[in-house]
C-alpha cells in the first residue's frame, strides 16, 4: 500500500506547486494522526470537523482513494491486533474437547464463550463500520456541496464499494485464522439449541391437544415481536430462565439465537453457519427418527416424526428465518445498502414469502427422514418380515419412503444378503424357509404391486428350497393344513396356503387348465428372468395393469419346477389321511380338492377324485354289505359271546391302480378275524360281482379294548399292533423268535412294533436264554406296570416316532427309487463305456435313449438324488462334477 | 382295516409294438438278403433303440456299448477279457457304427483300445466271419459283443492279422505278459 501510495505521489507531484504539496503533507500527516486516534483509542472525543477539514481537502486533491486505503488498511490492522486474536482465544479451550471429544462439560461453555465472543468482536466491528461512516460522510461533504446531482449515485457506489471491501476484509481475515475446530463448535451449539428446543415440545406435547396447531400460532406472534426486538437485541438479557417462562418458545430465545447467526453472517460465516445449523437439524432428525422407528414394528411411525419435524426443526427454522429475513428487512429500511455478502438464498425470501424458504427446507427435512426412516427398515426388513402379519405398519412406512426415495434396489441387495444370511442356511428348517419365503411375496406385494422386485428377492429362496429333499412335503402340508380340523377357524393358520387357495378360487373366474396353466408359467418366468428394472419414475400403478397379478401359489409351484411333483405328494398324502379315516368323513378334504382343482387343472387331480370318490363308495357299499350280513346271522345262529360281530368292521374298498403304492407287509391276523373279512369278502363278490376282495391285512386301525385283572385300556393301533398284542391272550409268555412267527413278521419288525407295547407298560421285555432273542411278558399287575410306566411320559413321542415309520403309503422318494431302477442300468451302461459323465449329460443321454420306450421323465433333481443314492450304495462315484462308475 | 377292493383291471397293459419282427436267420444261403427298399432310418434306429434296451436289460458280465453323443448310429463298446483267458481283467473299448441299411448289413466293430491278439491288426480292425461274409441279420449288439469276448480266448490261428501274435499263442505265458505289456503301454482300460 505504502508502496503504490508514493508513486501515486511522484506521478502527482510536477504539476503541483510548492503551496499545494505543502498542504497535501500537512493534511495527510493530520489525517494520519487523527485516524490512528479514531481507531485506537474510543475514550478519546473525535474531532469530527477536523477529520472532515483533512479528508476533503486531500480528496480536492484527487487524492480520496489513497485516503480510502489508508483507512481501510488502518481498520484491518486494528481489526486483525485487537478483536481476531482475541476472539479466537475464546475457543482456544475448545481445542482440548475436541481431542478428548467429551462434550459433557462444553454444554453451557459453549454457548457463553460464543455469546460473549460474539458481542465483543460485533461492538467491535459496529464500531469500526461507525468509524467508515465518518469516512464516508467525511468523503460526501465536499462533493455533496460542488455538484449534488452529478455526484450522487457516484457517492453511493463509493459507499457500497467501501462497505464491501471492509466486509470482505473482515471475512478474509476471520477465515485465513479460521481454527480446524471452530465448524464444531458451531454444530455443537446449533444442536444444544434444537435439543433445549425439542424438549421444551415434548414437555409442551405432554400437556395436551391445545398445541395441535402451535407452529402458525407461533411463528407469527415471535414475528410480530421481532420488530421491537431488533432494536432492543443489545439489551436482552441472556437469563436461561427467560426460556422457559413461557409454554412457548420465548422471542428472547430465539432472537439470541437468531442473533449468534446473524453476527456470524455478519463476519462472513455465512456457509459455515448454514452448514452448521442443517448438519445439526439433520443429525437430530436422524437420531430422533432411530428413536421413533426403534426396533418395534407394530405401530407407524412415519406420521410421528412428520409432525416432530413440523413441531421442532420446522419450527426452529421458520423462527430463524422470519428472524433474519426481518433484521435483514430492517437494516435494508434503515442504512439503504445492500451487502453483497448478505445475500444468500434463504434470505431472498426475507420478508414477503417466508414460507417458501420454509417448504424447501421442509422437502429436504421429510426427504431425509424418508431416507434413514427407508435404511433403517431395510435394514432391519428380514425381522420385519419375519413377523409379517404384525408388521404391517412398518412395511407401509417403507413403502411410503420408497416411494419418496425411490431406492427399491437397495432394498432388493440388501435383503439378498439378509435372506443368504440368515436365511439360507443349512440351520433352518424348510418349513421356517416357506414361511418366511410366504411372508415375504406378502410382504413385498405390499410395498411393489408391480412385483418387480419381489422376482429379483425371490429368485434365490426358490433356487436354494429346490435343492432341499422336503420342500415338496412341508408346501403340501402348508397347502392343506388346516383342513383336517378347524379350517373355518380364522386366524389359527396365519401362514396356512389354504386361505391363499381360498382366496385365489373367489378371484379366478375361470379355472386354469393345464397347458395354459404352465404356458403362463413359463412366460412369467421367461420375463422374470430377462427383467430390465423399469425406470423409478414410470408409474407402478400403470405398470402392475399390465403385469401378472402375483400369485402365491404360483410363486410357490415355481420352488418344485413342475405342479406335478406337488400333486404326486399331495396323492400320497391324501391317501395316508384318507386310509387312516374309520368314519367316512371326507368333506374338508373334498374342499381342499376343490380348490386344488380350480388352481392346478381338473386332469391332475382326477386320481386324487378317485380315491375320494372311493371312500364315498366304500361308505355305501358297507352299508349295504353289513346290513345284508346281520340280515343273514339274525335269521340263523346266534352269536357267541366271543365271537366278533360285523358290526366292527368297516372297510375302506379302493380301486389300487389309482392310489399310490402301498408299503407292503404281510401280517397274520387272527383267526376269528380272518374269518370275519373272508366272511365280509364274499359277501362283496355277491353284491359286486365279477369283482373280488383282496384285504391288504396289514394297513388301517384297530378299536381295541385290552382288559387287565385290575384295568382297562383302549388304543387305536396298527393292525400288526393289535395282532401281537392279541397272541399275549392265550399266552403271557413270548420269545421274540415265537412271536415273530405267530405274527408272521420277520423279528427285526416284530422288535420294533412291540416297542410300542412296552412304552405303554402293557408288556416288559428281558433278554432271553439266547444272547439275541428276547423274551416279551404280559404285565398283569399295575403295580408291576408301574415299574415300567414311569417313562409313559415320552411314550407319545415314542409312538410319534414309530408311526413316522410305519407309514401306510410309500413315500414319493420311494416312488421315486424304484422308477429309476429301470434306468440304473442304463446309467451302469453309458458311464462302463464313457468313463466320466457330468449330471446334465447322463440327463440328456436318458432322455434321448430312454426317452421313447421307458418315458424317463424324471427331473435333473431327481435323477441327482436318484445317483447319490447310488453313490451311497458304493455304485458310483462322484469326483469333480462327473459321475463314474466305482472299480 | 383297509381292504384292496379288486376291480377289474381298467388298464389293460400297454405293449410296445415297435420292435420289428427279426427276419429269420438266413437258412441255406450265405447272402443276406439285398437291403429291402425304403428301410428308412427310422426304424433302423428303433431297431437300435430296442438292442441298447434289451442290452442293458440283459446285463450280461463283461460286454457293455452304448451310443455316442446323439448319434444312436455309433456305438462305443466295452469288453472285459473272460476269465482264465490270457486277456482276464483287461478292459478293451471298441467303436461300433451301423450302416443305415442295418441290420441288412453288418457294422463296422473296431478296437480302439490297442491289443495284442492273432485276429486283430495293429489298427484294431477285427477279423471275425460274422462282421463279415457270415453276418446274418439275425445277430446283434449283444451277439457281436459276445463273439468278439469269446474271440479273445479262442482265437483263429489259422488266418491271422498279427503273425507274431499267433506264433506266440502256443506259450501261454510268455503272451499273457507281451499281453500285459502292451495294455500297459497304451494305458489300456481307462
Amino acid at each position: 500500500m505504502a508502496g503504490r501510495a508514493s508513486s501515486h505521489d511522484q506521478r502527482l507531484l510536477p504539476t503541483m506547486d510548492r503551496d499545494a504539496i505543502n498542504e497535501i503533507t500537512h493534511n495527510w500527516s493530520g489525517f494520519c494522526i487523527v485516524t490512528e486516534k479514531l481507531l485506537q483509542d474510543k475514550n478519546d472525543p473525535f474531532k469530527e470537523s477536523e477529520f472532515v477539514a483533512f479528508v476533503s481537502a486531500l480528496s480536492k486533491h484527487g487524492l480520496s482513494s489513497l485516503v480510502q486505503d489508508y483507512f481501510l488498511q488502518a481498520l484491518e490492522e486494528t481489526f486483525r491486533t485487537n478483536s481476531v486474536a482475541k476472539f479466537w482465544r475464546h475457543f482456544d479451550a475448545y481445542s482440548d474437547f475436541v481431542v478428548r471429544e467429551t462434550n459433557v462439560a462444553t454444554d453451557d461453555w459453549v454457548r457463553e464463550a460464543l455469546h460473549e465472543s460474539l458481542e465483543e468482536i460485533s461492538s467491535e466491528k459496529l464500531f469500526q463500520e461507525k468509524c467508515l461512516s465518518f469516512l464516508l460522510r467525511a468523503l460526501q461533504a465536499p462533493q455533496g456541496s460542488k455538484g449534488r446531482q452529478a455526484k450522487a449515485s457516484d457517492s453511493k457506489s463509493t459507499t457500497v464499494d467501501l462497505l464491501s471491501r471492509y466486509h470482505l476484509m473482515v471475512a478474509s481475515i476471520l477465515l485465513t485464522m479460521l481454527p480446524r475446530y471452530f465448524p464444531e463448535i458451531l454444530r455443537l451449539y446449533f444442536k444444544e439449541r434444537l435439543e433445549e428446543l425439542s424438549l421444551v415440545m415434548s414437555e409442551q406435547n405432554e400437556d395436551g391437544d391445545k398445541l395441535l396447531f402451535p407452529d402458525k400460532n407461533r411463528t407469527e406472534s415471535n414475528y410480530k415481536h421481532f420488530y421491537s426486538a431488533i432494536d432492543e437485541m443489545d439489551h436482552e438479557s441472556h437469563h436461561e430462565t427467560v426460556l422457559f417462562e413461557s409454554k412457548l418458545v420465548g422471542k428472547a430465545w430465539i432472537s439470541k439465537v437468531g442473533k449468534v447467526v446473524q453476527d456470524l453472517r455478519s463476519l462472513g460465516f455465512i456457509s459455515m453457519t448454514e452448514d452448521a445449523y442443517s448438519c445439526a437439524i439433520f443429525l437430530l432428525l436422524k437420531r430422533k427418527v432411530e428413536i421413533l422407528a426403534g426396533d418395534d414394528y407394530r405401530t407407524p411411525v412415519l406420521d410421528s416424526i412428520k409432525e416432530w419435524i413440523q413441531a421442532v426443526p420446522l419450527q426452529f427454522l421458520s423462527a430463524l428465518l422470519s428472524y433474519l429475513g426481518d433484521s435483514i428487512g430492517h437494516e435494508k429500511g434503515s442504512s439503504g445498502y445492500i451487502s453483497p455478502l448478505a445475500s444468500c438464498p434463504p434470505l431472498d425470501f426475507g420478508q414477503e414469502s417466508p414460507s417458501e424458504g420454509l417448504i424447501r427446507w421442509k422437502l429436504r427435512l421429510e426427504y431425509f427422514a424418508y431416507e434413514t426412516l427407508q435404511d433403517l427398515r431395510i435394514d432391519k426388513l428380514f425381522e420385519i418380515i419375519v413377523d409379517y402379519p404384525d408388521s404391517c405398519p412398518a412395511i407401509e412406512d417403507l413403502k411410503h419412503c420408497l416411494e419418496n426415495t425411490g431406492q427399491h434396489s437397495k432394498l432388493v441387495d440388501s435383503f439378498i444378503s439378509a435372506l443368504r444370511y440368515r436365511l439360507l442356511t443349512a440351520g433352518a428348517s424348510t418349513n421356517d424357509i416357506l414361511h418366511q419365503y410366504v411372508s415375504t411375496i406378502k410382504a413385498l406385494r405390499t410395498i411393489d404391486p408391480t412385483g418387480v422386485f419381489l422376482e429379483a428377492v425371490g429368485e434365490p429362496i426358490r433356487d436354494y428350497l429346490r435343492g432341499r429333499k422336503d420342500t415338496i412335503k412341508c408346501l403340501v402340508t402348508m397347502l392343506t393344513d388346516g383342513s383336517g380340523g378347524n379350517s373355518s377357524g380364522p386366524g389359527s393358520t396365519g401362514d396356512s396356503l389354504l386361505e391363499e387357495l381360498i382366496r385365489d378360487a373367489g378371484e379366478q373366474e375361470t379355472s386354469i387348465y393345464d397347458d395354459e396353466f404352465d404356458s403362463e408359467d413359463k412366460q412369467a418366468w421367461s420375463t422374470a428372468q430377462s427383467w430390465e428394472p423399469d425406470p423409478i419414475d414410470a408409474d407402478p400403478l400403470k405398470g402392475s395393469r399390465n403385469r401378472r397379478k402375483i400369485d402365491i401359489l404360483g410363486m410357490i409351484v415355481n420352488i418344485i419346477g413342475s405342479k406335478d411333483q406337488l400333486v404326486n405328494e399331495y396323492r400320497v398324502m391324501l391317501a395316508e389321511k384318507l386310509l387312516n379315516k374309520s368314519d367316512y368323513e371326507i368333506d374338508s378334504e373334498i374342499r381342499t380338492l376343490e380348490l386344488l382343482k380350480i388352481h392346478f387343472g381338473e386332469s391332475s387331480m382326477q386320481r386324487c377324485e378317485i380315491m375320494l370318490n372311493d371312500l364315498i363308495d366304500s361308505k355305501r357299499t358297507n352299508a349295504n354289505i353289513k346290513a345284508s350280513l346281520t340280515q343273514l346271522s339274525q335269521k340263523g345262529i346266534d352269536q357267541g359271546d366271543n365271537e366278533l360281530l360285523l358290526d366292527h368292521l368297516d372297510a375302506t374298498i379302493i380301486s389300487s391302480n389309482f392310489w399310490p403304492p402301498f408299503q407292503a407287509e404281510s401280517v397274520n391276523i387272527p383267526a376269528a378275524m380272518d374269518k370275519l373279512l373272508d366272511d365280509y369278502a364274499k359277501r362283496f363278490h355277491e353284491i359286486k360281482t365279477p369283482r373280488k376282495l383282496l384285504w391288504k391285512k396289514n394297513l388301517g386301525t384297530v378299536k381295541l379294548e385290552l382288559q387287565f385283572e385290575d384295568r382297562s385300556l383302549q388304543f387305536n393301533v396298527a393292525p400288526v399292533h393289535a395282532a401281537i398284542i392279541m397272541h399275549f391272550q392265550e399266552q403271557t409268555r413270548w420269545t421274540s423268535k415265537n412271536l415273530a412267527v405267530a405274527v408272521g413278521v420277520p423279528v427285526d419288525t416284530l422288535n420294533r412294533r412291540i416297542s410300542f407295547w412296552i412304552s405303554k407298560g402293557v408288556i416288559v421285555e428281558s433278554v432271553g436264554s439266547e444272547c439275541d432273542d428276547h423274551v416279551f411278558t404280559l404285565l398283569e399287575d399295575v403295580s408291576d406296570a408301574n415299574r415300567n410306566i414311569i417313562n409313559s411320559g415320552s411314550c407319545e413321542g415314542l409312538l410319534a416316532a414309530d408311526e413316522e415309520g410305519e407309514r401306510s403309503m410309500a413315500s414319493v422318494e420311494d416312488q421315486l427309487q424304484k422308477e429309476m431302477t429301470i434306468y440304473e442300468k442304463f446309467i451302469i451302461g453309458m458311464l462302463t463305456n464313457f468313463g466320466t459323465m457330468p449330471l446334465d449329460r447322463i440327463h440328456n443321454t436318458l432322455k434321448m435313449f430312454c426317452g421313447t420306450d421307458l418315458h424317463y421323465d424324471k427331473s435333473l433333481q431327481q435323477l441327482q438324488s436318484f445317483l447319490s443314492g447310488l453313490i451311497s450304495e458304493e455304485k458310483l462315484e462322484f469326483r469333480d462334477g462327473q459321475y463314474m462308475l466305482r472299480r | 382295516m383297509t381292504v384292496n377292493g379288486q376291480s377289474e383291471a381298467r388298464f389293460s397293459p400297454e405293449y410296445h409294438n415297435n420292435m420289428p419282427q427279426p427276419p429269420a436267420p438266413p437258412t441255406a444261403s450265405k447272402q443276406p438278403q439285398p437291403p429291402a427298399k425304403g428301410v428308412d432310418s427310422q426304424s433302423v434306429s428303433r431297431r437300435l433303440q430296442s438292442e441298447l434296451m434289451s442290452l442293458m436289460m440283459c446285463g450280461d458280465p463283461g460286454i457293455s456299448a452304448f451310443p455316442e453323443g446323439d448319434n444312436i448310429f455309433c456305438w462305443k463298446g466295452t469288453i472285459t477279457g473272460s476269465k482264465d483267458t490270457v486277456y482276464e481283467g483287461m478292459i478293451y473299448k471298441l467303436s461300433l457304427s451301423f450302416p443305415t441299411d442295418y441290420p441288412f448289413k453288418p457294422p463296422k466293430v473296431k478296437f480302439e483300445t490297442i491289443i495284442f491278439h492273432p485276429n486283430v491288426d495293429t489298427f484294431g480292425n477285427i477279423c471275425l466271419d460274422i462282421l463279415q461274409d457270415k453276418w446274418s441279420s439275425a445277430y446283434d449288439v449283444r451277439t457281436i459283443l459276445l463273439s468278439i469276448q469269446s474271440l479273445l480266448g479262442e482265437p483263429n490261428n489259422d488266418s491271422p492279422l498279427n503273425n507274431q501274435a499267433a506264433a506266440l499263442w502256443i506259450n501261454q505265458e510268455e503272451y499273457r505278459k507281451v499281453v500285459e505289456k502292451q495294455y500297459k503301454v497304451v494305458g489300456g482300460g481307462n
